[in-house]
């Protein structure tokens, strides 16, 4: 085997050390002992005495090799671990803050919550947050003293959205819906500065993840995000996660029914589900209200479009079993009009048949896609309307009277501000801002508001990330200009949904100061990307400095490329989305070098497509020059009007291959 | 084998004719012997395996059953508040538990969905 390394993360705080033989463990690489097979046994041995192994997670020997400064891990995942993320030099591996530091005031200690379209916490919301976070502390405080075993603490760390990584502990944060108000916005930036590295990452689930965490101090994080009305319950798990829709909610022009209410309903609903919160695996939900669909509902779980019937009432049209991962499946839909009051009892229905039946043998075939793949969409639906059809009269009804509780906490919106004329003068002026409103912003249900994206993925940054600071100005903005109310976007980006037309330019201008007034939502440079393997466990690939390098390379073009949507996954679980990109790109670990397959036309939308491989993966180096082939045959091929994706439809995948596979 | 009702107070065994579920097993097929029995146990084998909340809810809700239901196996503290929500009325302890690491979980807060806690609520006022 040759030489090796003993290696683990500490269980308290998360931090990877190194055995360093009788010196104890270190933080540093260059710390740790070097065993041959014939010592490493009983160094194992030595490394973790008596129960010494309890305070360790993943204790291990890891194979090194000679590299030009010396000796390194043989695998690159376990040299980011050993460095800290490639991304990010200076984020350096090792302990980064100290426990029990005095913090000043919270954000939320002063500020009420003023947001004019946001779900009202009331006390006693925030009541039951802290007991949730006490609880957790408890049961942190029973893993620590080894009363749970890591198999059992697990599951419960992950239904409070911890999760460790491979740097830290990695806190999930709820975002529910993906609507924030400009207090939990500051909260997040509080957390972000004094719990963590100074930053957070916005995820294509609408929640916000902060990747520097210690076990120890996350009910403290937890606590702190409690008194805005934040939590992490069920970001994690196998149980129903945070119901995502639009991020235009209540402001899109082409919005049929607000499906935020219902999303709202549905967060209730399954929030501490007492039968549903240990199912065959994971469970999302999405929900629709407009004629485009902005949150993916047939990749989902179960998917909800929105609608109002023939008599103006509110219907439903119910999809499930869609997804993607390692098996990207379209939904399959199994209601075409269901009426409100039946919303629950039939989600219940489908839930019971899939916690009854789904696999629990392989967790690679236990979502509930394969449950309906495997006993045929058919056979699926019969059991769901016979489960349905047997729930007691009465249960789980949606009341009229309950939608309407929670429709009051609801407060709506009043647009008083007339349309000056302001944002046309300006557009005349300034052709910078002009190419940014024409990319960034979109049509608003009332003639003189606008809703503004602002891209938190500037070409070359790290898509999704925020820090602190930035944070805190959207949050000062969102004051200003957008009633104190914030969206965070499926693409990763964040939204102000009501925004007079007259307040654009100066919107624009700080936003510009900040550097944030990025004109590129919707173009190859506004790519959703995962972690990747500079931070994520599961990855196989980088998938970061891969987006990096295509926004880089295509910026200067994008505007006259147009509407290109590209996705980036690190690995098999796709939570990059890459299935579903016009352009995906997956990363795939070929004998320890990374490589990418490249999938085109896919699609997220009412006409959701998963995208086909288009031949052998590509080497990282590249892969930029690949999607600019892509393009090219794209810009040769396209007739006026045609997005990538229209012109992939006409003409198929056979000049795109031949671009990128010419050279060879 | 430590015995626990509903509230965590350890409880004598009572004799009686009993039923046992597996995980896989569906209780719908079990409706004619229901009413010879004076309890059902429901087996976790991992308490990850969630199948049983299911069963105990179809015994009670579907099936009408009024006997005790009984948890076995694997299953945690953490899981308890869960369990009695979906009908379990008495608890075989996992080896090395303790009655009182089941009672400690009881207290803090409520139990139910958020969306029943809000409705009681709504209803009260």
């Amino acid at each position: 085997m040759g030489l090796q390394v003993i290696t683990a993360n500490r269980l308290r705080d998360g931090v990877t050390i190194w055995f360093a033989g009788a010196a104890g463990w270190g933080e540093r690489f260059a710390d740790a002992a070097v065993y041959d097979d014939a010592a490493l046994e009983a160094a194992l041995a030595a490394s973790a005495p008596g129960d010494e192994a309890r305070a360790l997670l993943d204790l291990r020997a890891i194979p090194v090799t000679e590299g030009p400064d010396g000796l390194k891990p043989a695998q690159y995942r376990e040299e980011i671990r050993a460095r800290g993320p490639s991304v990010r030099a200076d984020l350096p591996a090792g302990r980064w803050r100290e426990s029990g530091t005095a913090l000043p005031p919270l954000p939320s200690a002063d500020h009420e919550a003023p947001a004019a379209g946001i779900y009202r916490y009331d006390e006693y919301d925030r009541a039951f947050l802290r007991q949730r976070a006490a609880e957790f502390g408890d049961q942190v405080a029973r893993r620590l003293s080894g009363e749970l075993s890591e198999d059992e603490f697990k599951p419960l760390r992950l239904m409070n959205g911890l999760y460790h990584q491979l740097h830290a502990y990695m806190l999930r944060v709820a975002i529910p819906y993906g609507v924030l108000s400009s207090v939990q916005l500051r909260q997040l930036a509080y957390v972000a500065r004094h719990f963590d590295r100074g930053y957070g990452h916005f995820t294509t689930r609408q929640n916000i993840q902060f990747n520097w965490q210690t076990l120890e101090d996350a009910p403290r994080a937890m606590a702190v995000l409690a008194e805005a009305g934040l939590h992490a319950i069920q970001t994690s798990g196998n149980c129903i996660r945070n119901v995502t829709t639009d991020e235009y909610a209540g402001a899109a022009a082409d919005e049929r029914v607000d499906p935020r209410l219902y999303a709202e309903i549905m967060r209730q609903w399954s929030t501490d589900h007492p039968e549903f919160t240990y199912l065959p695996r994971k469970f999302k939900i999405a929900i629709t209200g407009a004629a485009h669909d902005r949150a993916a509902v047939r990749v989902h779980d179960v998917g909800i479009e929105a609608y109002p019937g023939a008599d103006g009432a509110p219907r439903f049209r119910v999809f499930a079993g869609g997804g993607l991962g390692r098996t990207p499946v379209v939904a399959v839909m199994l209601r075409e009009d269901l009426p409100q009051a039946e919303l629950l009892r039939y989600l219940e229905a489908v839930l019971r048949v899939y916690n009854t039946l789904g696999r629990r043998d392989n967790i690679y075939k236990a979502r509930i896609k394969i449950t309906i793949r495997e006993m045929k969409p058919a056979h699926f639906i019969q059991m769901v309307e016979d489960e349905y059809a047997a729930l007691p009269a009465g249960y789980c009804v949606l009341e009229d009277e309950l939608v309407e509780a929670i429709r009051a906490r609801f407060p709506v919106p009043t647009f008083t501000r007339a349309d000056g004329g302001a944002l046309a003068l300006a557009l005349g002026e300034d052709a910078e801002f002009a190419a940014w409103v024409a990319r960034n912003t979109q049509a608003h249900r009332h003639p003189a508001y606008v809703s503004v994206a602002i891209a938190l993925k500037k070409p070359g940054a790290i898509p999704g990330d925020a820090s602190a600071a930035e944070m805190e100005l959207v949050a000062e903005l969102a004051d200003r200009y957008a009633g104190g109310e914030i969206r965070v976007s499926h693409v990763q980006n964040l939204v102000l949904a009501h925004v007079a037309k007259d307040d654009v330019k100066p919107l624009y201008d700080a936003l510009k100061a900040g550097g944030l007034a990025v004109a590129n939502l919707g173009l190859v440079s506004d790519l959703i990307a995962c972690p990747g393997m500079d931070y994520c466990a599961l990855a196989t690939a980088r998938s970061i400095p891969v987006a990096q390098r295509v926004a880089e390379r295509l910026a200067a073009r994008e505007a006259a490329i147009g509407t290109l949507h590209m996705n980036i996954s690190g690995c098999i679980n796709a939570c990059g989305h890459h299935h579903v990109g016009h352009i995906g790109l997956l990363g795939v670990d070929r004998n320890g070098e990374e490589v990418y397959q490249i999938t085109l036309g896919g699609a997220a939308d009412e006409q959701a497509a998963i995208g086909q491989i288009i031949g052998p993966a590509v080497p990282t180096a590249k892969v930029p020059e690949a999607v600019e082939a892509l393009v090219d045959a794209y810009m040769a091929t396209r007739e006026p009007g045609e997005r990538f994706i229209d012109t992939y439809r006409r003409v198929g995948a056979k000049p795109f291959k031949e671009a990128v596979y010419a050279a060879d | 084998m430590l015995l626990i009702d509903k509230n965590a107070h350890e409880i004598p065994d009572e004799a009686g004719e009993a039923l046992r579920l597996t995980p896989a097993d569906n209780p719908q097929e079990l409706a004619g012997q229901l009413a010879k029995v004076t309890r059902v146990e429901i087996e976790f084998p991992k308490f990850r395996d969630g199948r049983g909340f299911s069963q105990a809810r179809l015994l009670r809700e579907r099936l009408g059953f009024g006997g005790d239901i009984r948890a076995v196996g694997h299953f945690i503290p953490d899981q308890f508040r869960f369990l009695r929500d979906c009908g379990f009325t008495s608890f075989a302890l996992p080896e090395g538990r303790t009655a009182a690491q089941f009672a400690a979980v009881l207290g803090g807060r409520q139990s139910g969905q958020l969306l029943r806690r809000h409705l009681e609520r709504a209803r009260e006022a």
